[in-house]
């Protein structure tokens, strides 16, 4: 089983470097390596998941040692794991095969594949990983294939400037979590997550607020949590499958997996800490894809909010309900990325909603898979959506009134932006001639969509789930399942969704090339457009503060370092041969006159006359 | 009268020798009156040690005499030798034409 998952987590690591290596010119042949890699990856990933293996399944071996002191390389396959298993590979490999339709007529498609194999690499390793700083290695390995992938139209200033804007964010974000790892070790002695598990059963006080928020940084940065939440909209200048996977599904969620992995280290503050932020994150990602016009920002905005929903399921102490709507989440949003990505395809990289109109006459499936997605983000009753959602909505109800009121209006927001995006997008008239001319995409593209839609409306059934992977959701499915009001719940939730519908329906059904609520409210519109200052508050800063310090250090470093020492020490070699030179002058005389000169100054040396 | 004549006469003897010949050497611009005063400075030399031998009663200073009369001939051949050679290249014994090593 171990060579199972050894080779499972190498196989993408193998085909990047053969792909980058040798496959730089090849489109054809490096798409096809890198998918089938994917269906590989899909194969062993299921045997793996569906093998009799002891539960949890782990093993580990020696990486390297340095004296007394060893890390460790090993995998942890339990319950979670197996589910995010599932998700990166059944969804990852959806994504590739959808890729080779998207990217056909990219000329860099090696370098798109190669990109894609090490983040499955690296997501792979995140999954499976059993102790921190192996998570961390596989963390940043991550970060840094996203990097690659959104930096894919490295020719166009956005892609670069959002690539830097992610990688550079992310280090602020990860480098909390490398402190929490520090801090970890030096509380608890070891990495390992069965062990730190152990040791935390134990001795539960040695946990403090400080460690776990250090490394609760690295969620919030991966998933792009308030305050580190900048990176994730700028993102979406990568190409939409890359979103779709990377920006909604897996890479973002690693997250939440991540909080889902250590949460026995959490302390009561740090859960409501992390559960408010969670919910205002809910909150205020909706009214900023309220405004939105470029159809990816709007579904970015929106899995900022549905990250925020899976942290306040967290920090309400309701892992197994955060994991469930990851899961859902994972379809759903990838669905929605997807139909984008098949919209913006079929319309020559048109991306402003506003431009387009009438698809779904012109697009039938990327609308009703498109559709469904909506349908199962606002949360229509029997829809994945639904049970995820209503049951985190339920929860908070139930134990933190605050939340659920924070909570509650980010669902309707939720439903009004979804609709508003439907009816924009495939209601009306064509307001552009690319949307005139759309047609529907190949079945490479639409046959994801169309298996990514029926898990979106039957991914709510946990029952249905084998054990394999439903087993860590189950205990707290069924905690939700004894909450009382159930009944009232289910009005809320019903009721919310169709308020998001009705509204959109008035403001948005008839639209032309402005947003109506730009005319209507105003004030309201640039409050949401502005996305309370964040980026300018950051800009400020670095420039305020941050170029000033790096300027500064800038000097002393010229001053001292390259100034001082380096130019100094060639500065006094250089006086002497300047005062050798001198004496240079190519007269014999000269140098005669010297030579007595120095004869008598050893004759007066050794007669005593002189030095002594 | 021969008393009068006392080492320190023959010293300074020496010393306007070497004075001479190390004036020579620095106004000379006709390498072969250096190569010249070059030999009064060694004759200079000579009387000094002369003198010290004679004051200090051993042949020391004697026999390094001997040693730098050798060595001043072998240094002449030489260097008369070069400087033959030297005009027949450049055409000229004078020391401001060479300054080639210079820079």
């Amino acid at each position: 089983m171990i060579s199972i998952a050894l080779s499972m987590l190498f196989l993408p690591l193998l085909s990047a470097a053969v792909t980058l290596l040798f496959l730089r010119k090849n489109g054809n042949l490096a798409s096809l390596l890198s998918v089938s890699t994917a269906g590989g990856i899909l194969v062993l990933a299921l045997v793996l998941i569906f093998s009799d293996n002891p539960v949890p399944l782990a093993w580990d071996t020696t990486w390297f040692a340095m004296g007394g002191w060893e890390l460790r390389f090993g995998f942890l396959i339990d319950a979670p794991a197996k589910l995010l298993l599932f998700i990166v590979a059944f969804v990852g490999f959806l994504i590739h095969i959808f890729s080779l339709g998207y990217m056909a007529d990219d000329p860099a498609r090696p370098r798109y594949f190669g990109g894609l194999s090490i983040f499955m690499f690296s997501m792979l390793g995140i999954t499976l990983a059993d102790n921190l700083v192996m998570i961390f290695v596989f963390w940043e390995l991550v970060g840094f294939s996203s990097y690659l992938l959104i930096a894919h139209y490295f020719k166009t200033d956005e892609a670069t400037k959002a690539s830097r804007k992610a990688f550079i964010v992310n280090r602020v974000g990860d480098f909390g979590f490398l402190i929490g790892i520090v801090l970890t070790y030096w509380t608890y002695g070891t990495l390992n997550l069965s062990e730190l598990a152990d040791l935390a059963d134990f001795s539960p006080n040695l946990a403090t607020t400080g460690l776990c928020l250090a490394l609760a940084c690295g969620f919030v940065v991966k998933s792009a949590q308030f305050p580190l939440h900048v990176w994730l909209p700028d993102a979406m200048a990568g190409p939409t499958p890359v979103s779709a996977l990377i920006h909604a599904a897996t890479m973002v969620a690693a997250g939440v997996y991540l909080l889902l992995r250590i949460d026995f280290l959490f302390t009561e503050e740090a859960l409501g800490l992390i559960a408010f932020l969670g919910a205002a994150m809910g909150l205020y990602a909706g009214f900023c894809a309220l405004v939105q016009r470029d159809v990816k920002k709007i579904l970015a905005y929106s899995t900022l909010s549905q990250l925020g929903y899976m942290a306040a399921a967290f920090g309400l102490g309701a892992p197994g309900v955060a994991l469930f709507h990851l899961t859902t989440h994972a379809f759903f949003k990838a669905l929605m990325f997807l139909g984008s990505g098949s919209v913006i395809h079929a319309c020559h990289h048109e991306q402003d909603i506003f431009n387009y109109g009438g698809l779904r006459k012109r697009m039938p499936i990327t609308a009703l898979t498109f559709l469904i997605g909506v349908l199962a983000i606002s949360g229509v009753n029997f829809l994945s959506g639904y049970f995820s959602k209503d049951a985190i909505l339920l929860w908070a109800y139930n134990f933190n009134m605050p939340i659920f009121v924070i909570l509650y209006a980010g669902a309707i927001l939720t439903s009004i932006y979804m609709f508003r995006l439907y009816f924009i997008t495939f209601e009306g008239k064509a307001r552009s001639k690319y949307a005139e001319d759309a047609k529907e995409n190949s079945f490479l593209m639409t046959g994801p969509l169309l298996v990514l839609a029926v898990f979106s409306v039957f991914g709510g059934y946990q029952s249905l789930y084998p054990d394999q992977l439903g087993a860590y959701l189950g205990p707290d499915l069924s905690a939700v399942s004894l909450l009382p009001h159930h009944m009232w719940m289910i009005v809320l939730g019903t009721s919310a969704w169709i308020i998001g519908l009705l509204v959109a329906k008035t403001l948005f059904s008839k639209v032309l090339q402005d947003d109506p609520l730009a005319r209507r409210f105003p004030a309201f519109y640039e409050l949401c457009r502005s996305k309370l200052f964040f980026d300018e508050i950051y800009q400020i800063y670095l420039s305020k503060i941050q170029d000033p310090l790096a300027r500064f250090i800038e000097v002393m470093e010229l001053l001292f370092i390259s100034g001082l020492m380096v130019r100094g020490a060639a500065g006094v070699a250089a006086l002497f041969s300047m005062l050798a030179k001198l004496c240079y002058v190519g007269k014999i005389h000269a140098y005669a006159f010297w030579f007595i000169l120095g004869t008598l100054g050893f004759l007066f040396y050794a007669a005593g006359l002189v030095g002594n | 009268m021969m008393l009068s004549v006392t080492p320190q006469h023959f010293l300074i003897l020496s010393f306007l020798l070497v004075g001479i010949g190390f004036l020579g050497l620095l106004i000379r611009r006709n390498v072969l009156l250096m190569l010249m005063s070059l030999e009064l400075m060694l004759n200079g030399i000579n009387v000094a040690l002369l003198t010290f031998s004679r004051v200090g009663g051993n042949l020391d200073g004697g026999i390094f005499v001997f040693f730098i009369m050798t060595v001043a001939a072998a240094e002449v051949a030489v260097g008369l030798a070069l400087l033959v050679a030297l005009y027949k290249k450049r055409n000229s014994v004078l020391s401001d034409d060479m300054g080639l090593l210079k820079n």
